[in-house]
């Protein structure tokens, strides 16, 4: 199983060829979102404040974009700032700059300091991001094997066909996926609240199992802490009016998307794992931010598996696409759902209900159509050019 | 007639496949086996139906696991939903935190 993608110098394997445009700090944002919009090609990274963030969470921004950057559906990066040591030291220029090198992609910066203010600035850095733009149209795809790519999955509009017809095809084809050679990654703690035992068995690593167990753990203490029963936060309303009764039962539903392979580590939101092979993300549940942090962590293709249940007769299928680099490849196992939504989503295994397709054909499919999107063909959401807000997952108070 | 799927012979709800109302004949296959049950209120698509009388307090299983306990006497054919059925996880509103 081959396809057509990019690969870069560092020897990862991207499907797209953005450049990616970024402020070393908050004060530069505008300036980077002045060249984003003026030069073809780009995509915009708008960090939080780094400013009155805990060393925590300021490690969490400064990891996700140099995430973003390396990720390998970025050809070529532009980082401008008011200066090359932005500040805190998450943001030094060797921190930041040196370590987004490290990916051998190309890449230029430009700091208002050094040219006398924003308005040279902007004159510099729309020079340098066209040229940057035409160097990364130079990459040519060459054919490579299905297990170059990194992917990741988030299931969302759960419901009863999420467990059923729509996650087990996800899980199909994570194993295929890490059956030949390439790097899945699945997240949500709160949603593996009541399974986590099931998902323990499964690490390879007490350590990495011991990380895991403490993430549930915490997020569970978090849950209590509220004083609230769970179900007036999670399951969400949605998933109730669908059909889903507890929070252990969409656990249970949700954690069959990660397939079935053993899991190698439980990394950080937004941290690129070591290897290959299935990892788990310590991870919010928030579409906004979660595959944002995916595409942080090296997926060059995200997974929205959409239960969707809830949805009015008449609804348009929201298109949610915040990967920013990284595309999102639609899917429902629910027949209602497709019939509804088939404008807007890419593939459908609501056939496993309906024509009690086996799970390994319609998993057998999905992968057919994963190579077609890694070789080039865009995603329905793709063909929009929206790209909508996100949010890097902080989870200490601003001060 | 009507269609449940359930999940696993452990399970003792199944969900429904199609929208189901009171008196409906209901089947579903576990384990090769073919049984049917007659729906007791309405079960829409995708909502769960004891396949076994439950008596409060006790599990709710799906996938093999527990996935909740019964709030009152659940008789088979029975909607499944939060109105008869309690998480029992990360639960603030109950000291210790589980049901």
């Amino acid at each position: 199983m081959k396809f057509l993608g990019y690969v870069r110098p560092d020897g990862s394997t991207g499907i797209r060829n953005h450049t990616l445009v970024m402020a070393n700090g908050r004060g530069a944002a505008t300036l980077a979102a002045m060249v984003s919009k003026l030069v073809s090609g780009t995509r915009l990274f708008i960090q939080p404040n780094e400013n009155g963030r805990d060393g925590d969470d300021r490690k969490t921004i400064a990891r996700t974009m140099i995430g973003l950057a390396k990720n390998a559906n970025v050809g070529a990066v532009l980082i401008v700032g008011n200066k090359p040591d932005a500040g805190y030291p998450e943001f030094s220029y060797d921190a930041f700059v040196g370590e987004i090198a490290k990916s051998g992609k190309p890449m230029e910066t430009v700091f208002m300091k050094d040219c006398g203010g924003f308005q040279d600035a902007l004159g510099l850095a729309v020079r340098k991001c066209r040229n940057l733009v035409q160097k990364a149209s130079e990459t040519p795809r060459t054919e490579v094997d299905f297990g170059a790519l990194n992917m990741a999955v988030k299931c969302g509009y759960s419901d009863a066909t999420s467990g059923m017809s729509g996650n087990p095809v996800v899980g199909h084809l994570f194993d295929t996926l890490v059956d030949n050679g390439g790097r899945a990654m699945f997240a949500e703690t709160t949603e593996v609240i009541g399974a986590e035992h099931i998902v323990a068995k499964r690490f390879t690593d007490e350590g990495e199992r011991d990380k895991f167990l403490r993430a549930v753990e915490r997020v569970e203490e978090e849950a209590r802490s509220t004083g609230e029963d769970i179900r007036t936060i999670n399951p969400i309303p949605a998933n109730i009016q669908a059909g889903l009764t507890t929070l252990e039962e969409k656990s249970l539903g949700a954690i069959v998307k990660s397939g079935t392979r053993p899991i190698q580590g439980c990394t950080q939101y937004g941290e690129i794992p070591e290897g290959r092979g299935l990892y788990y993300m310590d991870s919010w549940m928030s579409s906004t931010a979660l595959f944002l942090g995916f595409a942080a962590a090296g997926s060059v293709l995200n997974i929205f598996q959409v239960g969707g249940g809830w949805f009015p007769d008449d609804a348009m299928m929201p298109t949610v696409n915040t990967g920013l680099i990284t595309p999102t490849l639609y899917m429902t196992g629910n027949p209602r759902t497709w019939d509804k939504g088939w404008r807007e989503m890419d593939f459908n295994s609501g056939t496993v209900i309906t024509e009690k397709e086996p799970i390994a054909d319609a998993g057998g499919r999905l992968v057919d159509e994963v190579l077609a999107f890694a070789s080039g063909r865009l995603t329905k959401g793709e063909t929009l050019d929206i790209r909508d807000n996100v949010e890097v997952y902080l989870r200490g108070p601003g001060l | 007639m009507k269609a449940l799927i359930v999940m696993s012979s452990k399970d003792n709800v199944g969900n429904a496949i199609e929208d189901i109302v009171g008196g409906d004949e209901v089947s579903y296959t576990v384990d090769g086996a073919q049984h049917v049950i007659t729906a007791q209120d309405e079960i829409p698509f995708g909502f769960k139906a004891a396949v076994q009388d439950i008596p409060a307090g006790g599990d709710i299983i799906k996938y093999k696991e527990v996935v909740g306990r019964a709030a009152v006497d659940i008789k088979a054919g029975e909607c499944v939903h939060i109105h008869n059925v309690e998480g029992k996880r990360g639960r603030g509103d109950i000291p210790g935190g589980q049901a």
